[in-house]
């Protein structure tokens, strides 16, 4: 079932186009990577989603009901208030009631981690624990729909690992958008990803989709050294390219793995490894966003 | 518990936590005790930095009780107002500007009570500060000079706490309605010191003037003001805060878009 439906969403600031009739769906209980480079239009399209910003031009169209939860890339707290009273006033302000709203609360900030920090002000906290506190703002109310805005990128590797694993705690039972550039993440939790460039969508649909649009996988064949390549590549039945001790054979058009195995296994030379290699993530990144 | 209940518990939290619960009430204290005291130790003031020829005698004849509390209304409407213009100018705007109304505006919050509990919660250490400055004033007074009538203390500074009601909603309305707490500070204050200003001018045609709130306030100190220029500036002033705060719920509701995100 489709939790939220947008059609040509697009944003103007006078004459420039933030957003540019941006159309997508985000399925119940699914993850989406909306992914781009800097400047590209993440943060307006989650801006307008979220309801802080209204679109020029389009719909949204999603059950109002359900609740929505946004964490901004640099969330900002009132430095006098303790990390439990901000989250309890949070989910107050998003109609939880007052005592539900204490255990739930309690509840998020050991989830995200800062059970031992509940009681201090938000003011003495450090970046990584502003990030899992605006995490916890954004789920406390347990909303259907979570918009999250670069949630990982201020983070160090350690705490990187903390809250993506948080997030993929969340996977499944919430439905999920949220913008990155870190190109890792995004192929580790994600089942739709969307790819926006100068305020548009480049790309879009399910990973799998995606990589498979773009793929062109490539056999590669290590070798032990490089002068056993280069030999190999003299007699070779192929078009091969050589790297190093490794050759590669063109993707479309090539020849078939099997066929490949069966070579190599009649081959003298000393074979080290073949793999398939498929596009990553980022391979795709820079050929629909294009290398800059 | 409603909105306005929660949002008055965080304004309450952040004005206690940031001091201005106990330092604006100081400041009116101070200058409230200030007057008095200034005017009874006068002549030993003027002894010792006057340089004045050996063998002068200065007689200064004892201020009127009513003067001195009149006096002090005087500084409220300098010192005062600057206070509380540049501790609520922030109230709105500075929110907005670094984000952290974000995280509020993004929930379905009620603008009318988020603009509300914030002048609920300047409203009431404004009245704390006027009521007690104006006490310790009237205190001091009674003990340095002579016993001003309590009734007509009572009419003085409740008159004068419906003008400090109307310069909380300017300031407040300012900051929902201006893009950074210094621009709602200067067009809060501008607004404020012009109209004294024109009134100061032209007042005297102009008797059903909210702005001359504060001189009818001191006017019930003695045999209070004409009646129905007194009832006409006070409705008049009503109206304006009610036109201000509805003012600021709608542009804080308007503006909540540019909230840094």
């Amino acid at each position: 079932m489709s939790m939220l439906e947008v059609k040509r969403l697009t944003k103007r600031y006078g004459n420039e186009l933030a957003v540019d009739q941006a159309s997508f769906e985000l399925e119940e209980g699914t993850a989406t990577a909306l992914i781009g480079p800097n400047g590209a239009g993440k943060t307006t399209t989650l801006s307008m989603l979220a309801g802080l910003l209204k679109p020029t031009e389009g719909t949204i169209e999603w059950d109002i009901h359900s609740g929505i939860g946004f964490l901004p890339q640099h969330p900002q707290f009132f430095p006098w208030l303790t990390a439990i009273e901000f989250t309890e006033m949070a989910a107050k302000i998003s109609g939880v009631d007052a005592k539900l709203a204490k255990k739930q609360s309690e509840r998020t900030l050991e989830f995200v981690g800062l059970g031992k920090a509940m009681k201090k002000k938000t003011g003495a906290f450090s970046g990584g624990m502003k990030q899992r506190l605006g995490l916890a703002q954004a789920i406390v109310h347990q909303p259907k729909l979570l918009l999250l805005d670069e949630p990982v990128s201020a983070l160090d590797p350690t705490g990187r690992r903390e809250v993506m694993d948080l997030l993929k705690s969340l996977q499944g039972h919430t439905t999920i958008l949220y913008s990155t550039h870190i190109l890792n993440d995004a192929e580790e939790m994600t089942d739709q990803v969307l790819f926006m460039q100068s305020g548009k969508l480049v790309e879009q649909g399910s990973l799998a989709e995606v990589k498979n649009r773009h793929a062109n996988p490539q056999i590669r064949i290590r070798f032990d050294n490089s002068e056993q390549a280069s030999r190999f590549l003299q007699n070779s039945p192929w078009q091969a390219e050589a790297k190093g001790a490794s050759i590669f054979l063109a993707g479309s058009g090539g020849p078939a793995m099997e066929e490949v195995l069966s070579v190599l296994a009649a081959a003298p030379a000393g074979v080290a490894a073949v793999e398939r290699q498929s596009a990553t993530l980022e391979e795709i990144f820079l050929k629909v966003v294009g290398a800059r | 518990m409603n909105q306005l209940g929660i949002l008055f518990q965080k304004e309450w939290r952040e004005n206690q936590r940031n001091y201005k619960f106990f330092w604006i009430p100081a400041v009116f204290i101070l200058f409230g005790i200030m007057e008095p005291v200034t005017n009874y130790f006068l002549p030993q003031i003027l002894d010792s930095v006057g340089n004045l020829p050996d063998g002068a005698v200065i007689e200064i004849p004892p201020p009127e009780p009513a003067q001195i509390l009149a006096a002090v209304l005087g500084q409220y409407q300098f010192v005062g107002m600057l206070v509380l213009v540049l501790a609520y100018m922030g109230a709105i705007a500075g929110e907005r500007k670094s984000g952290t109304a974000t995280l509020l505006y993004v929930r379905p919050l009620s603008f009318a009570s988020y603009f509300f509990s914030k002048w609920l919660m300047a409203g009431l250490i404004a009245l704390i500060s006027v009521w007690f400055g104006l006490l310790a004033a009237y205190y001091y007074t009674f003990l340095l000079f002579e016993k001003v009538d309590f009734v007509k203390f009572l009419q003085f500074a409740a008159t004068y706490s419906v003008w400090i009601l109307l310069v909380v909603s300017i300031v407040l309305a300012a900051s929902a309605a201006l893009p950074n707490p210094g621009l709602a500070a200067a067009m809060a204050l501008a607004l404020i010191f012009l109209a004294q200003l024109a009134d100061g001018l032209l007042g005297a045609y102009w008797t059903v003037s909210p702005v001359k709130i504060p001189s009818y306030a001191a006017q019930w100190l003695m045999d209070g003001p004409v009646r129905a220029d007194f009832w006409w500036a006070l409705g008049i002033a009503v109206l304006l805060i009610a036109m201000a705060t509805a003012f600021g719920v709608w542009m804080s509701r308007k503006n909540a878009a540019t909230a840094k995100v």
